[in-house]
């Protein structure tokens, strides 16, 4: 008898134990489920702002991102297609960004040389007058003159201005203007106005006695 | 009747002509070409020191002679003097110029000094403006050895001519002075 009763608790436990652990497995899966269904829903909201361009994130981060829920494997089809599609509009997104960059790095080039050239002509007058020799100097006439047109591009001289009336020195070119502060070894104009061609170089150099 | 009237009318335009050219120039422009004339004087100090430097490149002073050159009118004449002799000799500008270059001396040293207007640029009938500018020049020469062996102090005259002109440059018409140096006169030459 004694046994019998052990025998009943021990099949009631063991009862007990494989239904409690059916409800818990189920709730488990249902819970993964839920998970699953709440992380793909974000996924695609997330693929589909992306594609649209509706997304404050950097395109670093979206590349992240897609790589996030690639790494996921959400075995979804409609995931794989959407993944496809952002792909292809952060290749997008990023050409026109360098291509928007690049533009913007000409542009800042073409003035940065804009504004070296006004200045490096003079600056170019004063190593030339400071060249401690014939030799040295006529290395940097020689890069000077890279800025000019020609060596024939005339360089005015105003001696005197007053309203309309200009007094002008003979007229001389480049290459000899250059030569000149060679041999006097000093620099007595500034630069008043400069012209340039289409490629930016010198076609006409006027200078003002200090 | 009409010879009177187109004589007239010649008259009116010969004076309105000679109006024109004897326009004097204001004094703060009469200054600033004043300035660009001793400016060419002090050039040619420059250029005839390169030139006479033993240690300027054979290149580079014919290139300079070249452009001391381009300073003088043509068939300007330089004149030599020395203290050996109370003769002064004329060159023409390049034939002193390249004397200079080949000076029997292991060293030259050329300075010029003093350079002022002895007589002020004039305005001529022509338009042309004439003064004179005086300059000291002294003149030193050396032996391989470093020795001074021989030395003078010259003093010279430089006739100048300047000369409005105009020329057409980047489709505008500029107006420029031309300055010109005449003949290099020996004044006087000592120790």
């Amino acid at each position: 008898m004694k046994l019998h009763i052990k025998n009943i608790l021990l099949l009631g436990m063991l009862l007990l134990i494989t239904v409690g652990g059916t409800t818990s497995c189920k709730s488990k899966k249902k819970l993964a489920k839920q998970e699953y269904e709440a992380k793909l829903t974000q996924a695609k909201t997330d693929l589909n702002a992306i594609i649209n361009g509706e997304t404050q994130w950097t395109l670093e981060e979206q590349r992240a991102r897609i790589e996030e829920i690639e790494k996921a494997d959400f075995q979804d089809t409609e995931i794989d297609e959407l993944i496809v599609k952002a792909k292809s509009a952060i290749d997008d997104k990023q050409a026109e960004a360098e291509r928007i960059a690049e533009e913007e790095r000409l542009r800042e080039l073409e003035s940065q040389k804009v504004i070296e050239k006004e200045t490096s002509i003079e600056d170019y007058f004063a190593i030339i007058a400071a060249a401690p020799d014939a030799e040295t100097a006529n290395e940097k006439i020689a890069e000077a003159m890279q800025l000019f047109a020609a060596p024939d591009v005339p360089v005015l001289i105003i001696i005197y201005h007053l309203g309309d009336i200009v007094d002008y020195d003979a007229p001389t070119t480049a290459e000899k203007y250059l030569n000149y502060i060679k041999d006097q070894k000093s620099v007595t104009v500034r630069v008043n106005n400069i012209k340039y061609d289409d490629n930016n170089k010198i076609t006409e150099l006027e200078l003002i006695k200090k | 009747m009409k010879k009177t009237i187109l004589f007239l009318l010649f008259g009116l335009f010969f004076i309105g002509n000679n109006q024109s050219f004897a326009q004097e120039l204001t004094p703060e422009r009469k200054q600033a070409v004043d300035s660009l004339a001793l400016e060419k004087v002090r050039d040619l100090s420059k250029y005839i020191k390169i030139i006479g430097s033993k240690d300027t490149p054979w290149s580079e002073a014919n290139r300079v002679i070249e452009r001391a050159e381009e300073l003088f009118a043509p068939d300007a004449e330089i004149g030599v003097s020395s203290l050996s002799s109370n003769e002064v000799l004329y060159y023409k500008v390049r034939k002193y110029l390249e004397r200079l270059m080949r000076l029997n001396y292991d060293r030259v040293e050329i300075d010029w000094y003093k350079i002022e207007y002895v007589s002020d640029l004039q305005r001529q009938p022509d338009g042309t403006y004439v003064g004179v500018i005086t300059i000291f020049q002294t003149f030193k020469g050396y032996d391989k050895e470093g020795r001074l062996i021989y030395q003078d102090t010259t003093k010279k005259d430089i006739t100048v001519y300047v000369k409005r002109k105009e020329t057409q440059i980047g489709g505008r018409l500029i107006g420029f002075w031309d300055v010109l140096l005449g003949d290099m006169r020996v004044k006087e030459t000592s120790r």
